[in-house]
């Protein structure tokens, strides 16, 4: 049977019932011709074939059974055969298992990370229905914004495109009313919230319609990790009254643990969600367009796209444009965006976690390409025995079936024992991932997982098992019996096709370097941008103030109230021992830790632009805040205790606001005059009304937004004058963060002890989390680079070391008729060089295609940088090399007489 | 209708072997060859017929291949391999022995 029909039919035996019933019927049908043409009747001449079979159902049985069987019997031929092969070489079986599990189980675990996040879909009914609703200010380049209450109810009933749709705010509370406050993570949503996104509690109930009200209703919905943090798991806990930010609620129920919220939260999981709607005091009042500062969540319309949702939404803002010309000014560039929920969640790590994921299929890829070399040198060894039993009749696609067996075994070994070890590892894995990457409590062990890594394993197989398995076919029985003992027949095709392997080696493993390469540039280049602050030695707090939901029960309603709260806190923290300096900020004054506050502003004595609206970032700060992030002053003063509500409203700016508005000197920034429009996210009800404010100082570009964002300008304002409802602290200082923030939280549960401290952590941990993903896959691709460039040493060791064994004969001549050592060497060396050379343009050009896709990861480097691909080259170069020269130096210790001797 | 003589079942395989040195064929070509050469002395069974082939197939002594009949009907055709070649050869050798055997002692009981 050939080869080809046998592989075929180990495939179709599924097919087998058909076939086996056509030639039957066949059969069948030539003996009912014949008949008739003997003259039967046309029923009896069917009657008659058909006897003839007897029980034709028993027939097809039999005859199928009789290939299964055959097929069973040579399989276990095959699988006995080729554990006794691999038993006989324990060491190169052991190895070879080693290296494949490494790969292969390299491979399912990233395939489990790269299912869960990317390919699952959200665990929500119809979850390509829900999107995420953005306003953004196209013209200042401004995006997420949040939306206003009106442009809400707008979208809900005159768009046309949603069936549900959901305010979500992410928001702190101080659970009070225990032994001491505790912060919580809330959200806070209308009361559709759960119904829209399909989902029950656990226990209890989610909200039903009479929870809709305009303010704040009473029940609370609180998580599972919460539940058991503060309650204990209690089965009772439904109807307890819990107290956050001074009102009293009434926890109805429980979530699943497995649910999260698809969308932004402050800082964790949410512990507890409240509803409300939006229209009443304690939220923003009256409510009006203008005043943006929630994120949205809809659910479409079913079989409605994103596509065409997005463009009816488009004509529904030029027609609130048309509608609204105050509000939404042209200069502003007002726009409404969807994007799906699931790209709102995990867009920004697609790119990476792709990289990875071929990334480590190119190491897998070299590690199978490493064993076919193996495979074929010991192949080698058994051309003559190859030969003499196809001399003496065995068939040809029987013997390839038996190789292919072997390493089809060795593989799915390897496979069992990577999966087995992924699944034991699961948890210390996961431990290894950045922990902000979305999703990642998804990660488990499913269906589709075994199903890759038993797909994986056998293509595995076959890629190492094809190479040696073929050579067996092109074996040429005449010219491998006349050679010597080695049987070198095929062996100059073998050799030619061996170094072709390598040099692919090498051109995988130089992509992977560069890949690594790039991605460390990249990185070294972000840390070589100066954040405009020092991070080391300051450590930052968070505090919130309560925000009742009645402003009488609010004890800081007034500018003045607050205001004096900070400035006592202010001055107890800054006498702790060991504070150098202390400053307070409102959380938009946290670099690399807040969301942005927005602002449109206006230069008092400028023509207004009527193309942009220009907006900048804005923070209020006490007078220590730059002086403790080390940002200098560059032109004027920093605040002072004099700028309080009674004094002028001054502010601080940037650098670049002041080399836009005033290029010749920053000093001309000095007392001119600012308007601030009504500032973007506000929860504040005392809105910041258009007011002018004068300029007193120019400070230095802080990067807010993270080293690789560009830089917005910032104008501070004095926390006197504005203060925040809630703060972090910063204090300049080497003691220890755990100890100092218990001296903070006390000192601050002393003028007030119902004010939680909380997220107490250096700046240094903030900003190096800030770029733990940059790090995290710089550092993966690193090690896979560095285990490819192993394995292509290894293999081109291995090479040399064969090639040159195969010439001892053709080397002992030459040093006979004397070549030197020398001549020797740098034949040897030249050898490998040229299989170093081919693969190493191989491996450029390759890379010059490839990591185009990288570039949405680097930072100020282009993915074709020159610099780092000839570097790259040089090393790889000089190990391949290195690595040849161990074989070429022992090619040259060669004795003459010997090797004219060796057959 | 009774069949006139079965085939024994070891000796089908020698037959099938013997009939495919010729050339390919099909099963049922191989039933009505056996059947006229033998003077219809022998009929092959037919229900035993496939399941042997299939066997005889697994085991590496023939080969088939799809292809159009005598009336442009989709058939299986078998042929002999070369390791079916040596197998026949064999077998011919033991018929031989196994019915000079018998002859030997037929003509002692005589």
């Amino acid at each position: 049977m050939s080869l080809l029909s046998r592989l075929a039919g180990l495939l179709k035996i599924h097919r087998l019932e058909r076939d086996v019933e056509d030639e039957l019927r066949a059969h069948i049908e030539m003996r009912a011709q014949d008949n008739l043409a003997a003259g039967m009747s046309p029923e009896e001449a069917r009657y008659d074939a058909q006897r003839r079979f007897g029980n034709s159902t028993l027939v097809k049985e039999d005859t199928r059974a009789m290939d299964i069987v055959g097929w069973i019997e040579t399989t276990g031929q095959n699988l006995r055969y080729a554990a006794r092969m691999l038993r006989r070489t324990p060491g190169f079986t052991l190895v070879a298992i080693l290296t494949l599990a490494l790969g292969i189980g390299a491979n399912v675990a990233i395939f489990a990370v790269v299912h869960a996040v990317l390919l699952e879909p959200l665990p929500f009914p119809h979850p390509e229905q829900l999107v995420r609703v953005y306003d953004d200010l196209r013209t200042s380049n401004t995006h997420d914004v949040g939306m206003s209450v009106p442009e809400l109810w707008d979208l809900r009933d005159k768009s046309g495109v949603f069936q549900d749709i959901c305010a979500t705010l992410p928001a702190d509370a101080n659970i009070t009313g225990g032994d001491h406050p505790e912060r919580a993570e809330a959200l806070i949503t209308n009361a559709n919230y759960f119904t829209m996104l399909g989902v029950h509690a656990e226990l209890g109930r989610t909200y039903v319609p009479a929870d809709a009200l305009p303010g704040f209703s009473e029940p609370v919905v609180i998580s599972d990790a919460y539940w058991r943090r503060a309650f204990g798991a209690d089965p009772k806990v439904l109807g307890t009254k819990i107290r956050l930010d001074g009102d009293l609620y009434t926890v109805a129920g429980v979530m699943p643990p497995s649910f999260h919220h698809p969308g932004p939260t402050l800082t964790t999981d949410v512990d507890a969600w409240l509803t409300g709607g939006f229209a009443a005091a304690p939220f923003p009042m009256p409510v009006l367009r203008a005043i943006r500062y929630f994120p949205v969540i809809g659910r479409l319309k079913p079989g409605l796209s994103v596509a065409q949702a997005q463009a009816q939404l488009d004509r529904l803002v030029a027609q609130l444009t048309r509608q609204f010309p105050d509000e939404y000014p042209a200069a502003a560039g007002w726009s409404i965006r969807l994007a799906p929920t699931h790209e709102d969640i995990v867009g920004n790590v697609r790119t990476e976690l792709f990289v990875m994921f071929a990334a480590v299929g190119f190491v897998l890829l070299i590690a199978c390409v490493n064993l076919a070399n193996l495979l074929l040198a010991r192949s080698a060894g058994r051309q003559r025995e190859m030969a003499i039993r196809l001399a003496i009749g065995a068939d040809r696609g029987r013997l390839i079936v038996q190789l292919l067996t072997e390493s089809a075994l060795l593989a799915t070994i390897s496979g069992s024992a990577a999966l087995a070890t992924v699944f034991s590892l699961k948890n210390s894995l996961l431990r290894l991932a950045p922990a902000n990457l979305p999703r990642l409590n998804e990660v488990a062990l499913s269906p589709s997982i075994l199903i890759f890594a038993f797909f994986i394993s056998i293509l595995t197989g076959l890629l190492f098992g094809l190479a040696p398995a073929l050579q067996t076919a092109r074996a040429d029985q005449t010219t491998a019996l006349r050679e010597g003992s080695q049987g070198a027949g095929s062996s100059k095709h073998q050799l030619r096709f061996s170094r072709f392997l390598v040099a692919s080696e090498i051109a995988l493993s130089l992509m992977l370097l560069i890949g690594a390469g790039l991605l460390f540039r990249s990185f070294w280049q972000l840390l070589e941008v100066r954040p405009g602050f020092d991070p080391h030695h300051v450590t930052t707090a968070k505090i919130w103030l309560a925000f009742p939901n009645d402003p009488k029960n609010d004890p800081y309603l007034s500018i003045e109230k607050r205001a004096a709260f900070h400035q006592e806190i202010l001055r107890r923290i800054a006498a702790l021992p060991g504070v150098e300096q202390a400053a307070i900020g409102s959380p938009s004054s946290a670099p690399m830790d807040s969301k942005p506050r927005q602002s449109p502003f206006r230069i008092e004595g400028r023509a207004s632009d009527l193309e942009r609206i220009p907006v900048a970032e804005v923070a209020s700060v006490t007078p220590g805040y730059f002086s403790v992030l080390k940002t200098p002053l560059i032109a004027g003063r920093f605040f002072t205790g004099e700028d309080n509500a009674k004094g002028q409203q001054v502010i601080l700016i940037d650098e670049t606001l002041a080399h836009r508005y005033w290029p010749n000197a920053d000093s001309d920034a000095i007392g001119q005059r600012l308007q601030l429009g009504p500032a973007f996210q506000s929860t504040n009800t005392n809105l910041d009304v258009a007011s002018t404010f004068t300029i007193v100082g120019v400070v230095g570009n802080i990067k807010s937004d993270g080293f690789d964002a560009a830089s917005a300008p910032h104008i501070y304002r004095a926390v006197y004058q504005s203060p925040p409802y809630g703060a972090v602290v910063y204090l300049r200082t080497s003691a220890d963060p755990g100890l100092l923030g218990e001296a903070v939280r006390r000192e601050v549960q002393h003028v007030d002890p119902t004010i939680p401290v909380f997220d107490v952590r250096t700046m240094n941990f903030i900003v190096s989390a800030f770029l733990a993903e940059q790090r995290f896959a710089m550092e993966l691709l690193g090690i896979f680079a560095a285990v490819a460039l192993l394995l292509a040493s290894i293999g081109i060791y291995g090479v040399m070391t064969y090639t040159f064994s195969r010439r001892t004969n053709e080397i002992g001549i030459r040093m006979a008729m004397g070549a030197q050592r020398s001549d020797i060497l740098r034949i040897a060396v030249g050898e490998g060089a040229l299989v170093v050379a081919v693969g190493v343009v191989a491996g450029l050009a390759g890379s010059a295609v490839m990591t185009r896709f990288l570039q949405s990861m680097l930072f100020d480097v282009k993915a074709t940088d020159p610099l780092t691909y000839g570097a790259i080259a040089g090393l790889l170069t000089a190990v391949m090399l290195l690595a040849c020269l161990v074989p070429a130096h022992r090619a040259t210790r060669v004795d003459p007489l010997t090797a004219l001797r060796h057959e | 209708m009774k069949p006139k003589s079965d085939v024994l079942q070891g000796t089908l395989a020698l037959l099938v072997l013997k009939t495919l040195e010729r050339g390919a064929m099909h099963g049922y070509g191989m039933t009505l060859h056996i059947q006229r050469v033998s003077s219809e002395v022998l009929r092959v069974e037919e229900g035993s017929l496939y399941p042997a082939l299939h066997r005889m197939e697994q085991d590496g002594w023939i080969s088939a291949v799809w292809g159009a009949s005598e009336n442009n009907r989709r058939a299986r055709y078998y042929q002999l391999t070369a390791k079916g070649r040596k197998q026949l050869a064999e077998e011919e050798k033991n018929w031989a022995r196994l019915a000079a055997a018998v002859a030997s002692v037929l003509r002692f009981a005589q």
